[in-house]
C-alpha cells in the first residue's frame, strides 16, 4: 500500500518533469490573439514618403472591420530578422493589396534610419512612425519583429513572434480571408 | 566672448539630443520591478534600458501622474501581456498552485521524516526474554 504511493508519485513527478522539458520557454502568449480582442485603435503619423497617398496621420479605426490587416511592427536596429521579412512583406501586400492591408509600425527607431531601410526594401504598403513605441505595449509586444493578423471583423486574430516567411503568412491570410 | 559662444553651443547641442529618460521618481521603480521586461530574460522593467522597459516606465510615471493606483498599473500590463507579465503570479486560479505546491510538499517531506524517525514502542517483555533464552541455548 506505501510502495504504491510513493510509487505513485515518483511516476507523477517524472511525468511533470517530462510536460516541462516538452514546453517551448520561448513561447510567448498574446492575450489579444488569444481572447480575439478587438484590435487597439491609435493614430500614429505616417513617414514622408506614405503622405501623398495615406495623409499626415493613420488612424486604425477608419480602417477596421473592412478589410482584414497585417499589422507588422519593425525597427532598422533589427537585424537580420526585419531584414529578412521586409521583402517577403512586400512581396504579399502586392499580391493581395486588393484584399488585405498591410501596415508597417517602426517602433522605437530614429526617421532617417527607418528612411533608409524603407528604400532598401521599396516599401508600398502605409508605414507609420512609432518612436515611443507606445502602440507596441497596448498590442502586448515582446519585441521587433512581430506581426499581428487582424480579421476583416476588426479582432486580432493571431500574433507571429520573429521573422515572418511567405509560407506562414500566406497560412493566415487564407484562413482569415473570406 | 569666444567662451560665452562656446558654451552656447554646447548648451544648444545638449538641448537637441533627444537626452536620457527623465529621472523618474522611485514609486514608478518600485512598480517596475514587480513588472517584467517583456524583451529580457530574467531582467524586471526597472532594470532594463531596453526600449520597450523604457517605456513601460514612461507609462507608469504618466499613469501614477494622472493618479492610477498600483493595482490599476498593473491590471494595465496584465491587460496587454497576461498574468506572465507579473513577477509575483497572482495568488488565485490555475497559479495559485505555484504558492501552494511548495507548503504541500514541505508538508508531505515532515510527514515522511517523522513516520521514518518516530519513536519505535519497545519489544514487549516476553519477547525480548524469549530472545534471551534462544540466544543462551546451544545451537541446536
Amino acid at each position: 500500500m506505501k510502495g504504491w504511493f510513493w510509487l505513485l508519485l515518483v511516476a507523477f513527478l517524472a511525468g511533470l518533469f517530462w510536460w516541462g522539458m516538452q514546453r517551448n520557454p520561448r513561447e510567448l502568449p498574446s492575450v489579444l490573439a488569444k481572447e480575439r480582442r478587438p484590435a487597439p485603435g491609435f493614430t500614429l503619423p505616417l513617414l514622408p514618403p506614405y503622405r501623398a497617398e495615406w495623409g499626415e496621420a493613420f488612424r486604425l479605426e477608419d480602417h477596421l472591420g473592412k478589410k482584414p490587416i497585417v499589422l507588422n511592427f519593425w525597427a532598422s536596429w533589427c537585424y537580420p530578422a526585419c531584414y529578412e521579412e521586409a521583402p517577403v512583406l512586400e512581396a504579399a501586400w502586392r499580391r493581395h493589396r486588393e484584399r488585405v492591408l498591410f501596415l508597417g509600425v517602426n517602433t522605437q527607431d530614429k526617421e532617417p534610419e527607418a528612411l533608409r531601410f524603407i528604400a532598401q526594401f521599396g516599401l508600398t504598403f502605409p508605414q507609420v512612425f512609432d518612436p515611443r513605441g507606445r502602440v507596441g505595449v497596448d498590442y502586448g509586444m515582446y519585441g521587433v519583429p512581430e506581426t499581428f493578423f487582424i480579421d476583416g471583423e476588426g479582432r486580432v486574430y493571431a500574433r507571429h513572434a520573429g521573422a515572418i516567411d511567405e509560407a506562414t503568412l500566406e497560412k493566415y491570410l487564407k484562413e482569415m480571408l473570406p | 566672448m569666444r567662451l560665452l559662444l562656446l558654451l552656447l553651443a554646447l548648451s544648444l547641442t545638449a538641448l537637441a539630443q533627444e537626452g536620457p529618460p527623465p529621472d523618474l521618481p522611485p514609486e514608478v521603480f518600485r512598480i517596475a520591478r514587480e513588472l517584467r521586461c517583456p524583451v529580457c530574460q530574467g531582467e524586471s522593467a526597472a532594470e532594463s534600458n531596453s526600449g520597450v522597459a523604457v517605456e513601460m516606465r514612461r507609462i507608469i510615471a504618466e499613469m501614477l501622474e494622472e493618479g492610477k493606483t498600483e493595482a490599476e498599473i498593473k491590471a494595465f500590463f496584465v491587460e496587454r501581456y497576461g498574468d506572465w507579465i507579473l513577477y509575483e503570479p497572482p495568488r488565485q486560479g490555475v497559479t495559485l498552485w505555484v504558492w501552494v505546491l511548495p507548503v504541500a510538499g514541505l508538508l508531505v517531506l515532515g510527514l515522511g521524516l517523522f513516520a521514518y524517525f518516530r519513536p519505535r514502542r519497545p519489544l514487549p517483555m516476553e519477547l525480548l526474554e524469549e530472545a534471551e533464552r534462544r540466544l543462551k541455548e546451544p545451537p541446536a
